[in-house]
């Protein structure tokens, strides 16, 4: 061994143990596992591919997957538009911009079980605020969280509001990287705000609305805290996502083999949309 | 020429948007400060008739509320401290030092961005279980000391780093190690709070493993300790709502929180703009 590959090995050394013990060599095993029939008590059987195909029959995964997708459609696209509405406004020479920046940015630094209880309170069906205000206004109360048909678009309003902020502080910094004088010379040449708009702030922030995407997809496919915390995957199977799915199964069925195959999936789908979406930006370049 | 006319429109749509993002709390702390029979009353009651503490002496004597507190602290501390260690040790060796199999390994690393927690928690439980370590403040760190970002941020930034700054320390009659304290440590402040403001939050969010690996209600991290208000609420389950104790734990666990965020703002925004772009 050369004396710098000693070096370097000194340096590597105690963060290799650490990724190699709790990061690497559980994800290697968790694909494994997820091949086996494990439930807690006994070992690991090799069952080949019984558990993914179990996955392709179980109505309650089918489920899951369904809602996983919804709440990703009903998420993501407003956690980029808002995030750059939100931005462009709040790049203008305004009186106090930066106290309502802070503002929209707060709640991402809020835990999400307590984003929870504030949220729970204000949908209750009977005491919330939200449904008083719509008595209010002569409109219908709505059963945010006890119905079926509303549960996952109330959880998703709540995690639109809960990631926004995160969202806008990259396009802020987005926005402070485009020139200037493209903004005098689209002036000079007649462009409205409109159009400026569309046609040079969008294109310019392209780099950075697929970075946003990107992580915004990887971050809802995720999210668990919340929904635990609101609905636990209910009324009913409502807001069963996967991610909830994948923790009924492993940690309260103890089914550890057909829990880490849901765990794969997610795996699977989050590589899947990653790829995807850097395609398309090589698409578009 | 051009007349000077404030737009009004823009400071509407401000005006709005900063209400659509406070009125959640605000609505949360003034319901906190009523006695329960209050909270309920209908028409809501914007000002407090009887404003009292009640509740949250109530969370305080009945919950180790401040126990769960201390371990968030505690975690995310010691968390912090120990990936901040590893991170810029390893993030050396590979920014600034040449071995066989560096670019294998670093993607090797690199990749595990991709791994989403779901994919390995079952493997992590069964280990920590083993090594009969579950329900303790060890299974909660050293998970996330395997952190990847951090690593990733920090060879990107040593990289950066001119060569003539080595070579001249090297002249100085520097080796690696002081190399690495003398001049990559102080060179990369800006990174290294990134770093540990990222890793801080994430310690203090953590959710699912915290609530998989913790039994013993005193070793609960906050956020698992105050999930269970929700039961207590019984928004779900159907039983009579019990909200004061559930929003007087939210407004404590928010507190601390926003104060620290509005002291450190500018690392914050800071910490996520070079996560985010680079990451």
């Amino acid at each position: 061994m050369r004396k710098q590959e000693k070096v370097a090995l000194f340096f590597l050394l105690p963060y290799l143990i650490v990724f190699i013990m709790f990061r690497l060599g559980p994800s290697i095993a968790g694909i494994l596992v997820s091949f086996t029939k494990w439930d807690i008590i006994g070992n690991p059987q090799f069952i080949g591919f019984k558990n993914f195909w179990y996955l392709f029959q179980d109505q309650n995964f089918h489920i899951a997957l369904k809602n996983t997708f919804l709440f990703l459609l009903l998420t993501a696209p407003p956690l980029v538009l808002f995030s750059l509405l939100f931005a462009v406004l709040l790049n203008q020479g305004m009186k106090g911009k930066n106290l309502v920046r802070t503002i929209v940015f707060s709640p991402y630094v809020i835990m999400p079980a307590v984003i929870g209880i504030i949220w729970n309170w204000l949908y209750d069906n009977n005491f919330g605020i939200i449904n008083y205000y719509l008595r209010f206004i002569g409109l219908r109360p709505i059963e945010w969280l006890t119905s079926e048909n509303w549960a996952l678009f109330a959880v998703s309003i709540v995690t639109v509001w809960s990631l926004v902020g995160y969202n806008m502080i990259l396009y802020l910094a987005g926005l402070q990287g485009i020139d200037n004088g493209l903004y005098e010379a689209a002036r000079i040449d007649g462009a409205n705000g409109f159009q400026m708009f569309i046609k040079l702030t969008v294109p310019m922030l392209a780099p950075v609305t697929s970075m946003i995407v990107t992580l915004t997809l990887i971050n809802t496919v995720q999210i668990f805290d919340q929904i635990y915390v609101m609905t636990s995957g209910g009324p009913g199977t409502a807001t069963l996502t996967l991610v909830q799915y994948m923790y009924g199964q492993a940690f309260q069925n103890f089914t550890l083999g057909y829990g880490s195959s849901i765990g794969f999936v997610i795996l699977l789908i989050l590589t899947g949309l990653v790829l995807f979406q850097s395609k398309v930006i090589k698409a578009e370049s | 020429m051009k007349t000077k006319r404030i737009n009004i429109l823009p400071y509407l749509l401000m005006g709005l948007v900063a209400l659509i993002f406070l009125f959640p709390m605000a609505w949360t702390i003034i319901s906190a400060l009523k006695p329960e029979g209050q909270i309920v009353s209908y028409p809501p009651q914007w000002i407090p008739q009887t404003p009292t503490l009640e509740n949250f002496t109530l969370v305080l004597q009945k919950f180790p509320f401040m126990q769960w507190v201390w371990n968030s602290v505690f975690l995310a501390i010691v968390s912090t401290v120990l990936v901040l260690v590893l991170d810029s040790m390893a993030a050396y060796a590979f920014g600034r030092l040449e071995f066989r199999g560096k670019k294998i390994l670093f993607g090797l690393i690199v990749s595990m961005l991709l791994v989403p927690i779901q994919a390995y928690v079952v493997p992590l439980y069964m280990l920590f279980s083993t090594l009969g370590m579950l329900n303790s403040y060890t299974a909660l760190i050293l998970p996330v000391c395997a952190n990847v970002t951090g690593v990733f941020l920090l060879t990107c930034f040593f990289r950066s780093i001119p060569n003539e700054l080595q070579e001249a320390a090297m002249i100085d009659g520097c080796n690696d190690f002081t190399i690495f304290y003398r001049v990559m440590i102080p060179l990369s402040k800006p990174a290294l709070s990134s770093v540990a403001i990222i890793t801080f939050i994430s310690s203090w969010n953590s959710f699912l493993w915290p609530l998989i690996a913790i039994r013993s209600d005193h070793l609960k991290p906050l956020p698992v300790g105050v999930a269970q208000f929700m039961g207590a609420a019984g928004g779900v389950s159907g039983s009579a709502p019990q909200y004061g104790i559930s929003l007087s734990a939210a407004c404590m666990a928010v507190l601390p929180t926003l104060i620290v965020f509005l002291i450190l703002q500018r690392f914050f925004v800071q910490g996520i703009v070079s996560s985010g772009i680079k990451g």
